[in-house]
């Protein structure tokens, strides 16, 4: 068993495990901005453009958030994942963006 | 080391990339997860350019409690905390707590879809059917498609927990978790888009 990485003596661990720490703050963070959209949008009676630019912040940076923490984006060696998934957001938002000129200008 | 048995039951730090197959099966699946995101972008797209036609239907603003609509997001959220902890605890090789972790996040799972049933439900005796104006056809599209998913993803997690418990846990059965575990966050960042452009927005008019 000379090949067997040292387990014997750290039990497995030899990276330093994560703590959940980090994952309930993301949680938290993602609570806090869902809380802001609602209460945006109960408040009423602001201006609307407002509201609306409010709600997509919000949106954006909890994806952020989730997607780097919960997806482990933000590790090491995720490059080709990146590429993918951002070819898959570039396509989707155009064809959001040219759904909306297309139909409405 | 053969890669499908442990000599003493030690798994190393993150079985899902001990071999080339697991980490092939995470970049494949990252790019399946940006196929997705084109198909959701799509129905978003549909919603968003047809969600003020409705017809002699009720509006969003008639339709929608946002009550609902937050109980719904909080328990998917949750449920994307629960998943993130039982892939830790599979890091740690605690193959007992990541179970756990596994039959909660369906637990939730479930309490959400049986939540979107009640909703779509209470819709349809609103007067709101799949074919009463074309808001109300790509609102269900829509949030049905991301219930379709919900559900595949429940069914998909209690068949992981069944073959852990036959197979347990080794580098072949620790990616698929991995892999799961990814697309029920997916299914979450679907639905921060979801309450967001559809009830939030819906609400603001």
């Amino acid at each position: 068993m000379a090949n067997q990485p040292s387990a014997a003596n750290n039990n497995g661990r030899r990276h330093k495990s994560e703590g959940p720490q980090k994952h309930i703050i993301a949680f938290i963070f993602s609570i806090l901005l869902t809380v802001i959209a609602f209460a945006a949008v109960a408040a009423g009676e602001v201006n609307e453009t407002f509201i609306y630019i409010i709600l997509i912040g919000m949106a954006i940076l909890q994806v952020f958030v989730q997607m780097a923490f919960w997806m482990h984006m933000k590790d090491r060696g995720h490059i080709y994942p990146i590429i993918g998934i951002l070819f898959g957001i570039t396509i989707a938002i155009t064809a959001v963006v040219m759904a909306q000129y297309w139909v409405w200008w | 080391m053969s890669g499908h048995s442990h000599v003493d039951g030690q798994l190393p730090h993150e079985p899902e990339k001990a071999t080339l197959e697991g980490r092939n099966k995470v970049l494949g699946f990252w790019l399946f997860l940006g196929g997705e995101t084109v198909l959701f972008g799509t129905l978003f797209s549909a919603f968003l350019a047809l969600r003020h036609q409705v017809l002699d239907g009720p509006t969003e603003q008639e339709l929608f409690s946002l009550p609902l609509v937050a109980a719904a997001t909080l328990l998917l959220l949750t449920s994307s905390l629960t998943s993130v902890f039982a892939i830790q605890a599979m890091h740690n090789n605690q193959v007992k707590a990541m179970i756990n972790w596994l039959i909660i996040t369906v637990l939730l799972g479930l309490g959400f879809l049986g939540l979107e049933i009640y909703e779509f439900y209470h819709y349809v005796h609103e007067g709101h059917g799949f074919t009463t104006s074309a808001f109300s056809s790509s609102f269900y599209t829509l949030v049905g498609f991301h219930g379709a998913h919900v559900a595949f993803g429940i069914l998909w997690i209690s068949l992981l927990i069944a073959q852990v418990f036959k197979k347990g846990l080794n580098v072949v059965t620790a990616p698929k978790i991995y892999v799961a575990g990814m697309y029920w966050h997916f299914i979450d960042v679907v639905w921060v888009f979801i309450f967001t452009v559809v009830y939030l927005m819906g609400k603001v008019g």
